[in-house]
């Protein structure tokens, strides 16, 4: 199950932590909890897989770190998101929408209609 | 630019990962106490959940490119650490693959330079050359190169085989330089579309055209380029210049570039109109075979010759053999080239079989190191790319060393090539092709091999390797039967080397140890260059002829140093003429093939052929030109095996030849007045000695113009040669002395041809045995530092040193004994293609056999010997604490 998750995540990772970062500054630890509370406890976020994915969409100009004060007044890297990253993040959402739209039309029609789906199946007589 | 800054304030960076990394770990510490945990449960819950820190730093480190270009000559320095470490490991694998290239690019390059790129002409191999083989006496007498005029007429006209048909003839004119009339260098009469048809453009001036076969042409020549350069110091001015040839004022007109030799000709002049004979190539028909031309004009030659049965050829019976003209030129080099190109290509698996062995051997022993590198951060990628680095440090050094041992291998490879055995045209030198081939397969090799175990290594579980206990099993005792059939394919194939070179061996020694019944040394011989005021009319010419001759041995015999000289037609051993031989009341069906000889009384004293009975040659026999005749032991054996020859008569068929009407004493019968000791020839397919039947008559008896000399000296017989044609010219100045030399260097120089392929193939088996003595070597010396622990224990519970010797060399043992049989059956198999090179011994020699093995087991327990003993001395304590 957690291999099922963590291929899930690699794909989205990237949009995941746009999202969270386009909220405004936060620092790579509280992106991790953040992503962890709202998906209730769904993506447990690896550091090796966070830390990585962070420098990666830094290098590319989708976000932008610098050095800030935390509200306990300790010194922390802090990401932003940059124009590029906006307009990044709005393309991946957009497709994500349409992906799992069509993905969730699928499993709805599918759902509803599993008789019609074996009726001419070669299987349906042994089925029942 | 972002990236630049980032490269230069790369520690700035490390300083910025490490404390954002650190910052996550204390906030989520400082969440867990939060939530109620005690300050070391939480600092222990954080490390847990966030991993290997380091790990974390090295993939993040990883998404930038400049680290890749960091790690990328890091990893370039960590291999060359690594090789100058393991300094014994890095020099027996670049030495063993640099012979091996080297000594594969040395005989690529010869055979890329004689076969694809030997011949600077169009379409050459389509050009063939083609011979009439006479087929009366049994297909052993010299084939006739030259085709007369109508044949060659009908050639040109009758043929539907060739696109086009040259025709060339060898001349030699004098040269007239206003100072002094000398002969001029070799060349040849060529038809006016000779240089159409070869199509190879001039270096200078221009080449003989159709135009200057036209009556009334002046007359032009064309010079080739070593003639150019020798005679006239390469003055490009020379061209337009008037030479006297033949007394004849002839332009030059053309400079041909350095490769062009057509006919082994050093310059070309249009045939003349009233030429007698002509040599002939033609240049194929796409599609046409060699065999349909060779028919084609068979036909044809037969057709011409039916209504003439007078002719030169009786009975209709000889037949046109065509020949390619590369081998026309190459000959019998082929051979021997196709022989060194499978031996090195042995050499070179040889070598690439070690060099994989040692890298599998080395890339096991450091598995653990491998293990430990990947639990301290280092990912799948880095690892592969790691070793991949240190393979291709490892493959460029050996192709930089490879290619120094390539360019003086070739030089010595050079030096050592018989002269005339390649045709004038081909260049011999290093080229991209080949040296690129030779390099793609070390690269491949070396790589493929060093990648290899990084990729089995990481790809399994790290822990037992970490701990040790991986050890001897699992993988590696995979490898080890990939190690082991390794050697056995390495002993086998160089045993395959050894047997071939040894049977060279064995073949060249009998070869040239062999008693030839006379003694070679001091010898000295020379031919006469006859001018045409020698061959008038049968009686005049033949009484000139001899008087030369006789005054001239008077005068060579008063020289001081020599002791005795005689005249004869061709130098011993290596030329003979032959005949068929004629017994009175003896009528034999088959050809009683003879070689014969027309000598002079100090013939047999000369060469020290002692007599068996009856008498030599006279003076008076010789001067009076009797019919008598001495046969040698052979002679009277075959043809009067119970009756004794002497008194017999005989005549040698050949002289009644008709092209020897004007020369030759006709219908002869010679009377045997005794009997020499045998000397040994040689056969014609066979390259051994062999006595064959002889015959010796007086040279007085026929007028021919072959006139040979020779004299047996009591000094350097070099040292004479000056003296003699001294009296050459003081008996008639305008006889040259054509060729020269000693019996000694003429034998040194026949034996050259084997000898090149004995060096080089003796070169690549001792090469071969070396890599695979290192191979077990090392195979042995890594099975025993892995099963030290093994020793030890077996040590503790009682083995004797004795036992673990025994253990030990068995192992090895078992691997040779392997590679032996293989070997041998291969070497059965692979021989048979060397039995026309090798002569006195059979493919399959024994003795040869028995003395490779020999040879393979001592070396093979010699290599096992120093693990094995290495073994002995394990301490048992030392061996279990070890682990």
């Amino acid at each position: 199950m957690t291999q099922d998750k963590s291929e899930l995540l690699k794909g989205t990772l990237g949009m995941l932590i746009l999202k969270v970062v386009a909220l405004g500054p936060i620092h790579g630890y509280a992106i991790s909890q953040r992503i962890q509370q709202i998906s209730k406890d769904f993506f447990q976020l690896q550091q090796g897989s966070l830390y990585p994915a962070l420098h990666r969409l830094e290098d590319r100009g989708w976000l932008d770190a610098d050095w800030r004060k935390t509200d306990t007044g300790r010194e922390a890297k802090f990401y932003s998101l940059t124009r590029k990253g906006r307009k990044q993040l709005e393309a991946e959402m957009l497709n994500w929408e349409r992906l799992s739209g069509a993905v969730a039309l699928i499993l709805r029609t599918a759902e509803y209609s599993p008789s019609h789906a074996l009726a001419d199946s070669p299987f349906s007589k042994t089925a029942r | 630019m972002h990236w630049l800054t980032r490269l230069f304030r790369k520690q700035r960076a490390e300083k910025q990962l490490d404390a954002e990394l650190r910052f996550h770990l204390e906030q989520q510490i400082a969440d867990f106490v939060a939530a109620g945990m005690s300050p070391q449960e939480a600092r222990h819950r954080a490390r847990l959940e966030f991993g290997g820190i380091e790990r974390v730093k090295e993939e993040v480190r990883d998404t930038r490119w400049e680290t890749h270009l960091d790690n990328f000559a890091r990893d370039f320095r960590y291999a060359f650490r690594n090789l100058r470490k393991d300094r014994r490991f890095s020099l027996i694998a670049i030495l063993a693959l640099a012979l091996g290239i080297g000594a594969s690019t040395v005989v690529f390059s010869v055979v890329y330079n004689v076969f694809v790129h030997a011949l600077p002409y169009k379409n050459f191999n389509r050009s063939v050359v083609f011979v009439l083989h006479n087929l009366t006496d049994g297909g052993n007498s010299k084939d006739r190169r030259y085709f007369s005029p109508e044949e060659v007429r009908a050639f040109r006209e009758q043929n539907d085989v060739f696109e086009d048909v040259i025709g060339y003839i060898h001349m030699r004119p004098t040269y007239d330089d206003g100072k002094s009339i000398r002969f001029f260098s070799w060349g040849a009469f060529v038809t006016t579309n000779t240089f159409d048809y070869l199509g190879v453009p001039p270096l200078l001036g221009r080449a003989i055209s159709k135009e200057d076969g036209s009556p009334g042409a002046p007359p032009v020549f064309v010079m080739n380029y070593r003639l150019w350069q020798r005679e006239f110091g390469g003055n490009p001015k020379i061209v337009g210049r008037t030479f006297i040839l033949n007394g004849k004022p002839t332009t030059l007109v053309g400079i041909m570039p350095l490769q062009f030799n057509a006919f082994n000709a050093n310059f070309w002049l249009p045939v003349m109109a009233n030429y007698r004979s002509l040599q002939m190539a033609g240049r194929l028909k796409p599609g046409v075979s060699v065999a349909a031309a060779g028919a084609n004009l068979d036909s044809i030659a037969h057709r011409l010759h039916k209504p003439n049965p007078g002719g030169i050829f009786p009975e209709n019976r000889f037949a046109i053999v065509p020949q390619t003209m590369l081998d026309s030129l190459i000959g019998d080099f082929r051979k021997t080239l196709y022989a060194l190109l499978a031996a090195v290509f042995l050499l070179l698996l040889i070598a690439c079989s070690n060099v994989a062995n040692l890298l599998l051997a080395r890339a096991t022993t450091r598995e653990r190191e491998i293990a430990v590198r990947a639990t301290m951060g280092a990912t799948r990628g880095r690892l592969i790319r790691q070793f991949f680095i240190e393979s291709f440090v490892l493959a460029a050094t050996t192709s930089g060393t490879g290619c120094v041992f390539a360019y003086f291998g070739l030089e010595t490879v050079v030096a050592l090539i018989p002269g005339g055995t390649l045709p004038d045209e081909s260049v011999i030198r290093m080229n991209a092709p080949v040296l690129l081939l030779s390099l793609g397969v070390t690269m491949l090799t070396t790589i493929l091999c060093g990648i290899a175990p990084a990729l089995h290594v990481v790809r399994g579980d790290l822990q037992p390797r970490l701990t040790g206990s991986g050890k001897g099993v699992g993988g590696s005792f995979r490898h080890g039967k990939l190690r082991g059939g390794l050697i056995i394919s390495e002993i086998a194939l160089s045993i395959v080397l050894l047997v071939a070179a040894g049977l060279l061996m064995r073949s060249f020694l009998i070869l040239t140890r062999v008693d030839l019944g006379f003694d070679p040394k001091n010898v000295l011989y020379f031919e006469l260059n006859l001018p045409p005021t020698y061959n008038t009319d049968l009686a005049g010419s033949l009484q000139k002829k001899n008087a030369l001759t006789r005054q001239l041995l008077e005068r060579m015999r008063a020289l001081p140093g020599v002791t005795s000289v005689a005249e004869f037609a061709d130098p011993p051993p290596l030329k003979y003429e032959v005949s068929d031989t004629i017994i009175r009341g003896k009528p034999h069906g088959d050809r009683w093939e003879t070689r014969f000889e027309m000598c002079s009384d100090g013939y047999f004293q000369t060469l020290g052929l002692p007599l068996v009975r009856g008498r030599f040659f006279s003076e008076d026999d010789v001067s009076a030109a009797r019919d008598v005749m001495v046969v040698n032991e052979a002679f009277s054996r075959q043809y009067f095996p119970n009756e004794d020859p002497l008194g017999h008569k005989v005549k040698l068929d050949t002289f009644d030849l008709p092209y020897f009407a004007l020369a030759a004493p006709r219908d002869t019968y010679f009377e045997i007045i005794g009997i020499v000791r045998d000397y040994k020839t040689r056969g014609y397919d066979n390259p051994s000695w062999q006595s064959f039947p002889q015959a010796f008559v007086p040279y007085s008896v026929a007028g021919f113009n072959w006139r040979t000399f020779m004299a047996r000296t009591a000094v350097d017989p070099n040292s004479l040669l000056k003296n003699m044609g001294q009296e050459v010219r003081a008996i008639d100045p305008s006889v040259r002395i054509a060729t020269s030399g000693t019996l000694e260097a003429s034998l040194k120089e026949f034996y050259r041809g084997p000898q090149f392929e004995l060096v080089v193939l003796a070169a690549f088996a001792s090469i071969g045995l070396v890599l695979v003595v290192v191979g077990i070597f090392s195979v042995m010396a890594y099975t025993v530092s892995l099963r030290t622990h093994e020793i030890g224990i077996r040590m503790a519970l009682g083995a004797q040193q004795a036992d673990v010797l025994r253990l030990v060399l068995l192992n090895g043992f078992r691997l040779v004994a392997a590679g032996i049989i293989i070997g041998l059956c291969a070497s059965l198999a692979l021989t048979r293609f060397l039995a026309s090179q090798i002569s006195g011994v059979s493919a399959t020699d024994p003795w040869t056999f028995a003395a490779v093995v020999t040879l393979i087991v001592s070396v093979g327990l010699a290599a096992c010997m120093l693990p094995a003993r290495c073994a002995m001395r394990v301490d048992p304590l030392v061996a279990l604490r070890y682990e």
